[in-house]
C-alpha cells in the first residue's frame, strides 16, 4: 500500500518507494503541531524526527540572553531533526511551530537504524540537507544585509510554498522572535505590506492577496533558496 | 615555534600529530587514512584564491596543513558574510557526504599556507566504501552546520567590536603564528559591515594593546584579552569543534 493521502502532503514521505513504505508506515504517528509547540529545545537530545504536512516550523538559534534569530523554515519539503542522522544527538536549534497544522513524527533511532541499513531513499534526505545548509546560508546574509521588509517578504513566500493556500495561522510574537526583532516592528512590517495590498492581516492569520507583488517586494534571497530546494527536491507530487 | 592554537588543542590526546598533519585525516583509522593520503596531493593555499563557488561543481576537496580558508555567503555575487572557517581541524567539500557535487558556499583562502588536495571523484568513492569516513565527515559538518546556525544569529545580535574581536581569535586559531595579513575592506566582506566599521573597531582594540594592526598586518598581542573582548559565539563554536 503507498502513502495515504494525507502522509503524501509531505513530499519526503510521498517519495518512499513501497518496500521502504511498509517498513515505515507503522513507525509514522501522525501528530497535532500547534501553534508556538517547541519541538526541540537547542541542547537536548532528540527523540524524534517530524515531517510536517500542514505545518510550518521555524529553527530558530537562541542567545544567552533568550534573544532568537531565524535559521530556517521547513515545511512539507522537508524533515525537522536532521541533526539526528548527520552524527550530532543534540541539535543547536529550537524548532518552533510558526503556522499550525499537522504533521507525522517517527522515533529518531528508527531513522538512524533505517541509516545503518543505507536505504537509497536516504539519498533524499542528505539532498534535503544540503538544500537547508543553503536555506540557512542565506538566511544568514540576508539577516545582515536586507531590510526587515525584506525578510518578511522572503518568509512569507517560503511559507506560501509550503502550504497548501494562501492563509497561515501565526502571530506576531513568533515572528517577531523569528526575525530578531520587537513586536512593534513587525506590526508595523505587516501594516506597511496590507497597506500595500499584498496581504490581509487579522490577528493570528495572514492571508496572502498578492503573491507577484511579495515576489517583487522581496530580496533576491527568495530566489535563491526556491531555486536551489527545486534543483535538489524535484515535486514528486502534483500540487 | 608553533602556538599552541585551539585548533590543535582540539586533537585526540591518544596519538602525537605531526606538525602539518591535518586532524581529520589524524583521526581516520590507520586503513582509511593511508587510502586517502595516496590519494592526495599537496598543494599551496594563496592568499584570496577562490577554491570554489556558490553553486558550482566543487571540483576538489582540500584537508588545510597550516593556511586557513573562509565559507562565505554571497549576495548577487558577491562575498558578503563569512559563515564558517575551515582550518587544520577540518575540510572543504564536507557537504559531499550528502551525495551533492555542487558547493553551497564560496570559499576563499584567507590564510595562505599549504593543503592536502583530493579530486572530489575521488573522495566521493571513498565515502562510499566507508563506513569510518562518513561518520568522521559528517560529524565534521554537523559542526560545520552549528557554525552556521550561529552566524545568522551573531550577525543579529553582537556589535562590530566583539564580532571582530571574534574573528580574529578564529584567525588565530588557525594561522600557525602570531600574525596574519588582512585588509580592512577584506574583513569589512566577511562581516558584512561597512569598512569604515572595521577601521574603528580594529582601533579600539589596537588601543586597548589587544592587537597590533599595521598596513594590512595584525599581529596578536594578548590572547586572553581578545577573548574577554570577543562575543559569546567564539566560545560556543569552539566547543562544538570539540565535540566534532
Amino acid at each position: 500500500m503507498s502513502p495515504t493521502s494525507e502522509v503524501r502532503k509531505n513530499q519526503l514521505l510521498a517519495a518512499l518507494p513501497p518496500d521502504v513504505w511498509r517498513r515505515w508506515e507503522p513507525a509514522l504517528e501522525e501528530v497535532d503541531m500547534p501553534l508556538g509547540q517547541v519541538l526541540y529545545e537547542s541542547g537536548v537530545a532528540m527523540t524524534h524526527v517530524y515531517f510536517p504536512a500542514t505545518s510550518i516550523v521555524s529553527l530558530l538559534y537562541v542567545m544567552e540572553d533568550g534573544a532568537s534569530a531565524e535559521i530556517a523554515v521547513v515545511g512539507n519539503e522537508g524533515i525537522v531533526g536532521v541533526s539526528l542522522f548527520m552524527g550530532g544527538e543534540t541539535t543547536p536549534s529550537r524548532s518552533v511551530v510558526q503556522s499550525a497544522g499537522h504533521g507525522h513524527r517517527m522515533r529518531g533511532q528508527f531513522l538512524k537504524d533505517e541509516f545503518s541499513r543505507s536505504s537509497p531513499v536516504l539519498h533524499l534526505l542528505l539532498r534535503y540537507t544540503q538544500a537547508l545548509i543553503t536555506q540557512m546560508a542565506q538566511t544568514a546574509v540576508c539577516n545582515r544585509h536586507h531590510s526587515l521588509d525584506k525578510q518578511l517578504c522572503r518568509w512569507l513566500l517560503l511559507s506560501l510554498d509550503r502550504l497548501e493556500g494562501p492563509e497561515l495561522s501565526m502571530t506576531q510574537e513568533l515572528i517577531a522572535n523569528m526575525l530578531g526583532v520587537r513586536r512593534e516592528g513587525v506590526t508595523e512590517a505587516a501594516s506597511e505590506l496590507q497597506r500595500a495590498g499584498l496581504i490581509r492581516y487579522r490577528r493570528g492569520h495572514i492571508t496572502v492577496l498578492d503573491r507577484a507583488g511579495l515576489e517583487e517586494r522581496t530580496c533576491e534571497c527568495y530566489a535563491v533558496v526556491k531555486k536551489e530546494y527545486d534543483r535538489l527536491l524535484p515535486l514528486t507530487t502534483a500540487r | 615555534m608553533r602556538c599552541h592554537t585551539d585548533a590543535r588543542s582540539v586533537c585526540l590526546q591518544t596519538c602525537i600529530v605531526p606538525d602539518h598533519q591535518n586532524l581529520l585525516i589524524a583521526a581516520l583509522p590507520l586503513r582509511e587514512r593511508k587510502a586517502l593520503l595516496a590519494a592526495c596531493e599537496t598543494v599551496p593555499l594563496k592568499l584570496g584564491e577562490v577554491l570554489c563557488e556558490a553553486a558550482s561543481t566543487l571540483r576538489h576537496a582540500y584537508f588545510p596543513q597550516d593556511g586557513f580558508i573562509s565559507l562565505v555567503a554571497t549576495l548577487d555575487g558577491r562575498p558578503s558574510l563569512e559563515v564558517g572557517m575551515v582550518g587544520v581541524e577540518g575540510m572543504l567539500g564536507a557537504t559531499l557526504v550528502l551525495g551533492v557535487r555542487t558547493a553551497p558556499l564560496h570559499a576563499l583562502v584567507q590564510g595562505a599556507g599549504h593543503a592536502h588536495r583530493m579530486a572530489a571523484a575521488a573522495l566521493r568513492d571513498q565515502l562510499d566504501h566507508s563506513v569510518a569516513l562518513r561518520t568522521l565527515v559528517g560529524g565534521y559538518l554537523h559542526a560545520g552546520m552549528e557554525q552556521l546556525a550561529l552566524a545568522s544569529a551573531c550577525t543579529r545580535f553582537h556589535n562590530i567590536g566583539p564580532r571582530l574581536a571574534r574573528w580574529l581569535l578564529m584567525s588565530h586559531d588557525r594561522c600557525g603564528g602570531d600574525s596574519f595579513h588582512l585588509t580592512q575592506e577584506f574583513i569589512a566582506y566577511m562581516l558584512g559591515v561597512r569598512r569604515v566599521g572595521v577601521t574603528q573597531a580594529a582601533e579600539a582594540l589596537q588601543r586597548q594593546g589587544l592587537i597590533a594592526y599595521r598596513r594590512g598586518e595584525i599581529k596578536v598581542l594578548d590572547r586572553a584579552g581578545l577573548e574577554a573582548a570577543a562575543c559569546s559565539c567564539y566560545e560556543v563554536n569552539r566547543r562544538a569543534s570539540q565535540r566534532a
